[in-house]
């Protein structure tokens, strides 16, 4: 798309952009300051701060906003359930498609690389393996302890940092205890909460500079990630997104 | 419900406002907009898989843009905004009497949008109705910051002309 073909003759001031910026918010402090004192000496930005405060007042009432009606909501999520339902968990699929008797050698070699784990090329997948891997090994927890008064000093000497520990039972997050592992060979603490029959494992490890890769869904198990001062955190389980979420948030929100 | 679909439910859908309220501005048209939300809904969860979380709504807007421009593609009009196709933008309101005077702030709302090109509608539309930052705003059109700072500074200009006629 091209900005070319519409003139900007009526606005002829050069700041323009900086003021239009500074009415959003969208500034740094100094150059807030700067657009400010411009605005306050030049009748034409003026102007355009005028207009552009009545566009924003109309646009932002309520009789503007439109909301998707119920009848759309509810085809649309006829949609979606009909679109999941042909496309089931991959493992329960192919085990189906293994169990059927007219499997070919070549479909069977097909699915067998397909069934295999996936390489933890990346730090999500790594991460989701590596509590995937306690998970079945039956070996999550290797300080059991409802208490931070426990379970924070039971990682000096055995994890390079100290991860924070906060008790979360009163929001449904309990405590419940740690371990060591590693995520792509470097060493993580990991603080495991409960909510429910379900587990949540929080990997804290020292920031390596690197980008976080997205959060989102593999393999069934939900993972958050985000850096904090030089640590970076993940946080995996199977419980549903927005529980999640809110685990993610009462971490976010403990001071430390 | 599988855990892909109701992740979907849980991080996508609670934006279906504004996608459905994008889509109608955009399209200014509710047979048009109940289609492209529809599609942008099925595409979006086709391609799920690792959407970062805090990005989920620009990244679904995206979709949303990319589908209106789609189909106004696929109806024939390159130019999907123009005088020819204004429409009224009716719609349930709290009560008749507010619907009607509603009806016609978004009407009046709608015919002074329409004279904006559509690069300008867009990000003027994402910003003051979706409260975007410019940096959400980038990604949704797939543009740089730059050019959002650009485009909302022109379409203001542009709107000075018109808004106290």
């Amino acid at each position: 798309m091209s900005d070319a073909p519409v003139p900007n003759a009526d606005s002829p001031c050069p700041e323009i952009e900086l003021t239009s910026a500074f009415l959003d918010g969208e500034l740094t402090e100094a150059d807030a300051a700067g657009a400010e004192a411009h605005i306050a000496a030049c009748a034409e930005c003026q102007a355009f701060v005028a207009v552009a405060a009545d566009v924003s007042e109309a646009m932002r009432r309520p009789s503007a906003r439109l909301k998707a009606p119920p009848l759309l909501r509810a085809r649309i999520r006829r949609r979606l359930d009909s679109e999941a339902s042909v496309r089931p968990a991959r493992a329960g699929f192919l085990w189906g498609a293994l169990s059927g008797a007219g499997v070919s050698a070549a479909a069977a070699a097909f699915i067998a690389v397909l069934m295999l784990p996936p390489a933890p090329e990346s730090l999500a997948g790594a991460v989701t393996d590596a509590h995937i891997h306690a998970l079945s090994a039956g070996r999550t927890i290797e300080v059991v302890s409802s208490s931070h008064h426990t379970v924070k000093p039971w990682f000096a000497g055995r994890a390079p940092l100290s991860p924070p520990v906060a008790e979360f039972a009163a929001q449904g997050f309990p405590l419940v205890g740690g371990r060591v592992d590693r995520v792509l060979g470097q060493k993580a603490a990991v603080v495991v909460y409960g909510h429910g029959k379900h587990e949540i494992d929080l990997f804290v490890w020292a920031d390596r500079g690197a980008a976080l890769p997205a959060s989102g869904v593999r393999l069934g198990y939900h993972t958050v990630f985000w850096k904090n001062a030089d640590l970076d955190f993940a946080a995996v389980s199977d419980v549903a997104p927005d529980e999640l979420s809110q685990f993610v948030r009462l971490v976010q929100a403990e001071p430390e | 419900m599988d855990s892909r679909r109701a992740s979907f439910e849980a991080l996508a859908l609670p934006h279906m406002d504004s996608a459905y309220s994008l889509a109608r501005w955009l399209s200014r048209s509710p047979t048009d907009a109940d289609d492209i939300v529809q599609e942008a809904m099925l595409r979006a969860f086709r391609a799920f898989d690792g959407v970062r979380v805090e990005t989920v709504k620009p990244w679904l807007l995206a979709i949303v843009r990319n589908c209106f421009r789609d189909h106004a593609v696929r109806a024939g009009r390159t130019q999907p905004i123009d005088d020819d196709h204004v429409r009224t933008l009716a719609f349930d309101g709290p009560d008749p009497e507010s619907e009607a005077a509603w009806a016609s702030e978004r009407r009046r709302l709608d015919e002074i949008l329409a004279r904006l090109p559509p690069d300008f509608r867009e990000v003027l539309i994402l910003r003051e109705m979706e409260e975007m930052s410019y940096r959400e705003i980038a990604e949704a059109i797939g543009a740089p910051v730059g050019t959002v700072m650009s485009r909302l500074a022109r379409a203001r200009g542009l709107l000075k002309e018109h808004w106290n006629e």
